[in-house]
């Protein structure tokens, strides 16, 4: 099933053109209270769910943006794209 | 010092003018190009990179840069495409407007990238044979920017006049894919007469932009 991505930048656009970089967990852990399993969690663990998930994408062969979308991974299809597709804020 | 520079690409034509510009071997004009789409090869015009958190507050060249991602901006011979909340790049299209780049934001491309031009009748026909880039999207105005593959290879490219199946396009995109980029793109012309053009092809289709 073919994949159409909307980038915030380009648009929508074929799925081939981007590249996964996995699920949104969050910010990073605070440095003082993480333990090792804690971020062994954080690095290595996925939640992997049946469902709509929030993940990176990587427009590597258009515009170089890094941003997020929600995706439902049991059709493939992007869900909810007027929510939260958005390119993080530059500090 | 003198700097022998060398385009990425040599396009497969007999130049019938040509001259030396700070160390480029410029073809201003190849024998028989006269009618039919033209391929441009303009890689020794000066580019840049901008990148900063407050874009907005540079005016290179003059310039302004524009407002929206995908948005382009073509005076006096610069052309500034808004790539990105924090990048935008800038062509040099014209060699007769002063440098102004000496802010470290700015970052020169000039010889790490390739870049042409295809002008004339039937552009966007050939075109349409390389890529899925909606050059035709009737809600964008000239000029303006689209990201994407073009012959499986990711680029930069700019509309910088559309009339039907006419018009004329600027795609740049890495050095190293030069020889099978104009490869592919010649090869896909070949049907509606393609053939290697000079500077002063470019010159005659930016002064028809102009009006």
């Amino acid at each position: 099933m073919a994949l159409l991505i909307n980038c915030p930048v380009c648009g929508k656009r074929n799925g081939y053109e981007f590249r996964y970089g996995g699920e949104d967990k969050g910010p990073r852990p605070d440095d003082e209270s993480l333990s090792q399993a804690s971020w062994c969690d954080y690095v290595h663990n996925n939640n992997c769910v049946a469902g709509i998930q929030k993940e990176w994408w990587f427009h590597k062969d258009g515009c170089g943006a890094w941003f997020t979308i929600y995706r439902d991974t049991r059709t493939n299809l992007e869900a909810d794209t007027s929510a939260d597709t958005s390119i993080p804020e530059v500090k | 010092m003198n700097c022998e520079r060398r385009s990425p690409v040599t396009l497969p034509g007999r130049p019938a003018r040509s001259e030396k510009r700070d160390g480029w071997n410029v073809v201003l004009e190849y024998e028989g190009e006269s009618g039919g789409p033209l391929l441009i090869d303009l890689s020794h015009g000066r580019k840049w990179d901008l990148q900063d958190v407050d874009i907005a507050r540079f005016k290179p060249f003059g310039m302004s840069i524009p407002d929206d991602p995908g948005q382009s901006r073509l005076e006096n011979g610069i052309l500034i495409n808004r790539m990105g909340r924090t990048q935008a790049s800038i062509w040099r299209l014209s060699e007769q407007v002063p440098d102004d780049t000496a802010d470290p934001a700015f970052t020169e491309t000039t010889e790490g990238q390739l870049l042409l031009a295809l002008a004339g009748p039937n552009i966007f026909s050939i075109t349409e044979k390389l890529t899925s880039l909606e050059f035709d999207d009737s809600s964008k105005v000239t000029p303006f920017l689209l990201f994407g593959p073009f012959s499986h290879v990711p680029c930069q490219t700019v509309v910088l006049s559309r009339s039907k199946r006419d018009g004329v396009l600027l795609l740049a995109c890495s050095r190293g894919y030069g020889r099978d980029m104009t490869h592919a793109i010649l090869e896909a012309g070949r049907e509606f007469r393609l053939k290697p053009g000079g500077e002063n092809g470019f010159a005659a289709a930016m002064k028809e932009i102009a009006g």
